[in-house]
């Protein structure tokens, strides 16, 4: 019963030099040090365990420019299968809607998939769109916030998913499109024998005609998402240091902190 | 304090407290708040028997106040111990006679950039990792690398002449140490080395001072020489089936290589599974008997593959199970957080512990490494081992088993350094590589030096400071105490 699992990836920043350009409302990624987007790998780790239990083959797919490969060979350096990089100047400033939109074109033109995995959102746009938006696209069913893939059947699966509340397990139809949470696994090291197997890997680079994508919807003008303003919040953070010396004071700091509590959180 | 030596120390009265407050302003005076005073009566060292409190701490902004600090200390004969971050291993902080705590915090500025000498001039106070943070956009680094960069100081690390992680290869924080403005222990100003690469002019006071413990000398500023920014780094992390594979590994890697790595770090398995525990890490280390953490820089990305391609494969083919890969600033922090939480892993799961420090030549490290299993067999004892292979400095911590009591372990705890000590020394070491003497090794120094050795350094104590006013009972003792004769 092997399976054929995708995973969607991205470069981002590192994560400690994540900076905005507050005139384009877009992130700083030149001269920055890029690494795999650190939810995605949650992505790539489910996707391993998935294929030590059932077998099969996964692709990582990545949208981004031509350095975005490199995100593609850390991932097979983990043990993934393949690799497919969407690159074209017509992808360029794509947000979430046009980003799914070209990734759910690659995942149609790759065909037979069972699973699509996602990390819950990038640590740079913070989102959380894209998987969600690749099933809206690609018209699948959508898990989000999956903590446990529990079992794959021949033709559906169940899943384990945060919600507010706790977590609720659902019985999904193959294909499904599931982005997971850090509880879904913790993601292993890339090996020496990985990275030298990653450098051997050909990696296809697709562009939008390659997968017969309408140009209207991809880039900065198929996007219908404009960043109008960045507000960076105001660090309010104050310390009051309630001393106690004696008893009556005892009461008097119990009662401030008491009353402190009820204000925050009203 | 068990052993307090017959000192002539005066108390600190109001009058002087009165006096300190005219020189540094009255705000930057803490006396008479126990509680205030109680946070420099220790440093990181850990257990209570090390601490004594300062009876007033004092916060100067000038080298002019610390010179007039110092001078009314000698007048009055009160101790001065000069404070950093607090975060040494040995005690250096501590004012074991009380006296005057002199806090270096508001020192903190970075005075000068120079790209042209590719140097760096900052005061005392400067956060280690700051520097790095400054001229990291210049691409320019500052080498030092203690395993607690982000909280230790400068002026710190140049009291103890720091070493750290990457010490195999850029040596240790004297190796950068070109010009200091010292106040005497007298309260005299004066200027050591400078913006200089040669310099014999008189003796090489600038590295007397560096390594001194406080004791000679208080840097008020610091000339430390940058180098270029490496372009390109990668951690390897390999795992061994045992610790005799994984320290046997270390001398061939350099050897049969040809390269210098970065950092080769030993890490064994009660270490790193303390660590890992602690930090929540789940790298299959379950079948693994230790680990080499070893990183190489470079100025390409080109060349650093070929060297962890080479140094990888060495690995592999001298047993390693698996060797993993860091290649970019998250991964390699995910690696390296493990070597650098080891000491914090165990302060959670016990006080009764002793962090050592102790150093051989490099090539003696597995004969160390073996020598400290057989006496962990002997005594019963946990003595997780870690630390910097690479340059022959491990960093063995003696743990008390739960079940012990404070009694077994304060008598037990004495033999196993001596012994420990010895071991140390029959290989041609010496009981500190980085962390310093203190007042916490001070008794052992006498294993491992001669007394001709000894007798050289209370000359130069003495002839800086007659008085012993400066950091008072740190390193050795100036009148030669019963104990440090039974080598």
């Amino acid at each position: 019963m092997e399976k054929r699992i995708i995973v969607c990836i991205k470069q981002t920043p590192d994560t400690r030099s994540v900076k905005m350009d507050e005139a384009t409302g877009t992130v700083i990624r030149e001269g920055v040090p890029a690494i795999v987007n650190p939810l995605d790998l949650y992505a790539i780790e489910a996707a391993l365990n998935l294929r030590e239990s059932y077998g099969g083959e996964i692709t990582a797919v990545s949208m981004g420019p031509a350095k975005a490969i490199e995100a593609l060979r850390e991932a097979i350096s983990m043990g993934i299968d393949n690799g497919v990089l969407l690159c074209d100047g017509a992808f360029a400033g794509s947000d979430t809607w046009a980003t799914s939109y070209a990734l759910a074109g690659a995942i149609k033109h790759l065909g037979g998939v069972d699973i699509i995995l996602c990390g819950e959102r990038a640590t740079d746009g913070d989102t959380g769109q894209v998987g969600p938006g690749i099933a809206a696209w690609l018209d699948l069913p959508v898990a989000t916030y999956v903590s446990t893939i529990e079992t794959i059947e021949k033709k559906t699966c169940r899943l384990r998913r945060c919600v507010e509340t706790g977590y609720e397990t659902l019985t999904a139809k193959l294909p499904v499109v599931v982005t997971v949470v850090k509880e879904v696994s913790n993601p292993r090291l890339p090996t020496l024998r990985g990275k030298q197997r990653a450098r051997q890997v050909d990696i296809p680079i697709l562009t939008a005609d390659d997968l017969k994508l309408d140009k209207s919807k991809l880039g900065l003008q198929g996007s219908p998402t404009r960043v109008v303003k960045i507000v960076k919040p105001k660090i309010t953070r104050k310390t009051t240091l309630l001393t106690v010396k004696n008893e009556a004071t005892l009461d008097q700091a119990t009662g401030a902190l008491a009353a402190f509590i009820t204000e925050t959180c009203k | 304090m068990s052993e307090e030596p017959n000192t002539n120390y005066q108390k600190v009265t109001d009058r002087i407290v009165e006096e300190l407050q005219a020189i540094v302003g009255e705000r930057y005076v803490i006396y008479g708040d126990a509680d205030a005073l109680e946070a420099y009566s220790h440093d990181e060292t850990g257990g209570k028997q090390w601490a004594h409190p300062p009876e007033v701490a004092v916060r100067p902004e000038t080298t002019e106040q610390i010179a007039a600090i110092m001078k009314l200390a000698n007048r009055e004969r009160i101790p001065v111990t000069p404070r950093g971050a607090g975060s040494g291993l040995s005690g250096g902080a501590v004012p074991i006679y009380g006296g005057i705590v002199l806090l270096s915090d508001r020192m903190n500025r970075i005075l000068e950039i120079d790209t042209d000498n590719l140097m760096i001039t900052v005061e005392p106070a400067v956060i280690t990792s700051e520097i790095n943070e400054q001229v990291e956009p210049l691409r320019l680094f500052y080498a030092g690398y203690p395993m607690s960069m982000e909280t230790c100081s400068i002026g710190g690390n140049v009291a103890e002449n720091a070493g750290g992680g990457k010490a195999i290869k850029y040596g240790v924080t004297s190796r950068y140490v070109l010009g200091l403005e010292v106040v005497t222990p007298t309260g005299d100003i004066v200027q050591l080395g400078g913006k200089l690469i040669k310099d014999v002019t008189g003796y090489n006071l600038v590295q007397l001072m560096v390594g001194s413990e406080g004791t000679l000398g208080i840097f008020t500023k610091i000339t430390l020489k940058l180098l270029p920014l490496p372009q390109a780094q990668v951690d390897l992390l390999c795992l061994f089936s045992s610790p005799e594979q994984a320290i046997g590994a270390v001398t061939t890697i350099i050897t049969a290589c040809g390269i210098i790595p970065t950092a080769v770090e030993f890490i064994d398995r009660q270490s790193f599974e303390a660590s890992c525990k602690y930090l929540n890490e789940t790298l299959p280390y379950q079948d693994a008997g230790a680990m080499l953490l070893i990183t190489l820089d470079g100025h390409s990305p080109d060349q650093v593959q070929n060297d962890y391609e080479a140094v990888g494969e060495k690995c592999m083919e001298l047993g390693a199970t698996e060797v993993y890969v860091a290649d970019n600033p998250t991964t390699s922090e995910r690696i390296w957080r493990i070597r650098r939480n080891i000491p914090e892993a165990y302060n959670l799961i016990t006080q009764r512990q002793s962090g050592e420090d102790i150093v051989v030549p490099p090539a003696s490290i597995p004969q160390l490494v073996a020598k400290i299993r057989r006496l962990a067999e002997k005594y019963d004892v946990l003595i997780p081992t870690y630390g910097h292979a690479g340059d022959g400095n491990l960093h063995s911590r003696l743990v008390s088993k739960p079940e012990w009591s404070d009694e077994y372990w304060n008598e037990l705890l004495p033999r196993l350094q001596t012994e420990l000590y010895q071991l140390t020394a029959q290989l041609g070491g010496r009981i500190s590589g980085e962390h310093g003497i203190g007042h916490k090794r001070k008794k052992y120094l006498a294993h491992v030096v001669s007394q001709e050795y000894i007798t050289m350094l209370r000359a130069i104590k003495r002839a800086l400071d007659p008085n012993n006013i400066l950091n008072p009972g740190k390193i050795f003792d100036m009148e030669p105490s019963s104990t440090e004769s039974i080598t």
